[in-house]
């Protein structure tokens, strides 16, 4: 009886030991968080887990009894099981399966051959491991990999139009027939064409990196250095004599970017034809002039005398032919004055005698002269001048009272009768300024940027009055600027024009 | 293939479910153990179906008829006596005034559940492993009666199990309709699987004989 209680009280432990071990493997197998099933040889999902459920959304009674091919790819799932049949068992193999809402989520699954006592096949082991948000960093980082390929290729297209538009702007450089010189934001030389190299007698590998103060020791290169100064500041359309026969016009031109210079270039336009025929010009003209000048002065000297009855009485009607001969002779010697002074300014031959003068009489000498011609037109005069004492100006006197009676008889001669001139003075520490004001035609506006230049008469002026040489204002700003003056003027169309210009004051 | 002897009576119906002390008392009297498996399954259904105070209900019943069981005490590895699941399937059956279908859907839900079904999966294999080890299957859950498969056709898709010597009551029969399709259904991909008791030992039968058919 004893021996039976005791054996029962064993049996008892055991059933125990049992139903512990079945609770501890039913948590653990709850507990895993990866899907595992178990699967018959006849592909019969016979055990499921929690994981399992949850990934494919079938409860355990829908699963257990389901044909694994109700939830797995057939193809896959077959393929999988028969490298487990030949290998026992498989690591991570990607498959993909089918929840119950029908939604495809990829796996890598992983398998273990289970067998028998007697070596048979009795099941599958089945864990999962959901790939979907593996796959899908994959899939980012493929659509990343694509996006960056594009790039590059997009890169390497834009690199080869930009070798491309490279090779040509050097094309076009290397062939330009300007000279051009490129300096990097350092002032350092990064680029000179073949033209440039041939005006300064350089090779492009001595010079290339050097910077302003360097490039003066080549002996072609200090005048341009001189022009540009080591800071390289810009310069519009300068003349530059490298030697001789040889005249180039410079520019240069600041790039900047962000309001930082980032490289300056340097125009070097080769103007010697140009310079050469100017001076051929100005030859002829210079000598034409002075051809003119001896007999139109014997003109008007034999027709003074006619006038002043030196050669005998002339009736009243031969007196106005003559007189009108007189007028037109004038007007012929002033042409010819002007031409001459316009080929001296050319030749740098218009000579200053700078004294200090005062610019108030200066003015009062020449409104003095046109005093008879305001009153023929009844135009409405005043000069308007400071109260006080003006101080002295360092001129040439003669120059600059030609510069006066330029801009006044301007404005007389395209000022209509009963119009209004004015010429108004006035001064500061640094400098004079004259100004003359008329209520004339004025300037239309599109001929502004070219009342300085030579022989310029703009259309409406040359309606009115066939006269003047369109040399007047061009020998006026040149006389303004020989002495470190300004000039410049404000006009508008058929209301009239207001002509300035300044001259420093400076010590005798 | 043997010809039903007969119909089956169906009397377990929702208005036919009589269960007294006597009738307990009676079926109590059947020798033969169970293993607590079938308990634990009966148990798991109601807490799915019904929930603790389903549970708490059909324990109430059975403690009325004087046979009290407590199922989370139950071992499902030790061996009760045979008519206490009986009266455990006729009490539950009783309380939720459930049909003979519902019986046979609680005895299938084993087939999700039960520990030792899962040791006995390596036999599911085939339905031949399955016939081979239907006795010894039999065994592993009664120490009484006898299981084994008669016949069955592959290709005609059919089997006939015969179990023997086991007199308990009609319930176990309507349960058996449900267990055997849940084994089946661990061996054969079908969704159809249908499984009726031609003969019954309670209807003149001299052994109880399931026809198993399926798609």
């Amino acid at each position: 009886m004893a021996v039976e209680n005791k054996e029962a009280e064993k049996i008892a432990t055991l059933l125990e030991d049992l139903d512990s071990l079945e609770n501890y493997i039913r948590d653990l197998f709850n507990f895993l968080p990866l899907p595992v099933f178990l699967l018959s040889p006849a592909k019969i999902i016979l055990e499921v887990n929690p994981a399992f459920e949850k990934i494919t959304g079938y409860g355990i009674e829908e699963s257990i009894g389901k044909s694994v091919e109700d939830i797995f790819n057939a193809e896959e799932i077959e393929s999988l099981i028969k490298e487990t049949l030949d290998k026992e068992f498989i690591k991570a193999k990607a498959i993909s399966l089918t929840t119950k809402s029908g939604i495809k989520i990829p796996v890598s699954a992983s398998t273990i051959l289970r067998k028998g006592e007697e070596g048979d096949v009795v099941g599958y082991f089945f864990s999962l491991f959901n790939l979907t948000d593996i796959k899908k960093k994959e899939n980012e980082l493929i659509n990343t990999q694509k996006s960056l390929l594009n790039i590059l290729e997009d890169t390497e297209t834009a690199r080869k139009e930009v070798e491309m538009e490279r090779n040509k702007t050097l094309s076009i450089v290397n062939n330009f027939t300007d000279g051009l010189l490129v300096f990097d934001g350092k002032g350092k030389l990064s680029l000179i064409n073949p033209q440039a190299e041939k005006f300064f007698n350089v090779k492009k590998n001595d010079v290339i990196g050097c910077s302003v103060a360097e490039l003066s020791s080549f002996p072609e290169f200090p005048p341009l250095v001189e022009i540009l100064g080591k800071e390289i500041k810009e310069v519009f359309r300068e003349e530059l004599i490298i030697k001789e026969h040889l005249n180039l016009e410079v520019s240069s031109v600041l790039m900047m970017s962000e309001k930082k210079r980032i490289e300056t270039l340097v125009i070097l336009h080769n103007i010697t034809r140009e310079k050469t025929i100017e001076r051929m010009k100005t030859e002829f003209v210079s000598l034409a002039a002075h051809q003119l000048r001896t007999p139109l002065s014997a003109i008007k000297w034999t027709l003074r005398m006619l006038l002043d009855g030196d050669l005998g009485q002339i009736t009243k009607e031969q007196r106005e032919f003559i007189e009108k001969s007189y007028i037109s002779n004038e007007r012929m010697i002033n042409l010819i004055n002007d031409l001459l002074d316009v080929t001296r300014i050319e030749e740098g031959r218009y000579v200053y005698k700078p004294v200090l003068a005062d610019i108030r009489e200066m003015v009062q000498f020449v409104v003095k002269s046109y005093k008879e011609e305001i009153a023929k037109k009844k135009i409405k005069f005043s000069f308007k001048k400071p109260a006080g004492k003006m101080p002295k100006v360092l001129v040439d006197e003669e120059k600059i009272g030609v510069a006066i009676e330029n801009l006044l008889n301007n404005s007389i001669r395209y000022t209509p009768s009963g119009g209004e001139v004015s010429i108004t003075l006035k001064s500061d520490k640094k400098e004079v300024q004259l100004s003359v004001k008329d209520s004339g035609v004025g300037v239309p506006k599109d001929q502004t940027e070219r009342i300085f230049t030579k022989f310029f008469r703009a259309p409406n002026v040359i309606r009115l009055d066939t006269e003047g040489s369109g040399l007047g204002l061009f020998i006026t700003k040149n006389i303004i600027e020989a002495h470190g003056g300004k000039i410049w003027f404000e006009s508008e169309p058929n209301k009239g024009s207001i002509f300035h210009f300044t001259l420093p004051i400076k010590e005798n | 293939m043997s010809l039903p002897r007969g119909s089956v009576p169906r009397i377990l119906n929702k208005m036919a479910v009589k269960l007294t002390k006597e009738i307990a008392k009676k079926i109590m009297e059947v020798k033969g153990e169970a293993r607590g498996i079938h308990f634990k399954n009966d148990a798991e259904f109601i807490l799915k179906e019904k929930g603790k105070e389903g549970l708490a209900m059909v324990e109430k019943e059975l403690e009325v008829l004087g046979y009290p069981i407590i199922y989370k005490k139950i071992s499902q590895f030790d061996f009760y006596p045979i008519g206490l699941r009986a009266l455990s399937l006729l009490a539950i059956q009783k309380t939720f005034a459930w049909s003979d279908d519902e019986i046979k859907e609680l005895c299938k839900y084993a087939m999700n559940f039960s520990w030792v079904i899962k040791l006995l999966m390596k036999y599911f294999s085939s339905i031949e492993k399955v016939a081979q080890e239907t006795s010894k299957t039999w065994s592993q859950y009664f120490t009484v009666g006898q299981a084994f498969v008669k016949e069955y056709d592959l290709e005609k898709k059919y089997a006939i199990i015969v179990i023997k010597d086991f007199r308990l009551h009609p319930v176990y029969c309507r349960c058996f309709e449900g267990v055997v399709p849940g084994v089946l259904n661990m061996v054969i991909a079908s969704k159809k699987i249908v499984c009726q008791e031609i003969e019954c030992v309670f209807n003149g039968g001299k052994e109880h004989k399931f026809l198993i058919k399926w798609q």
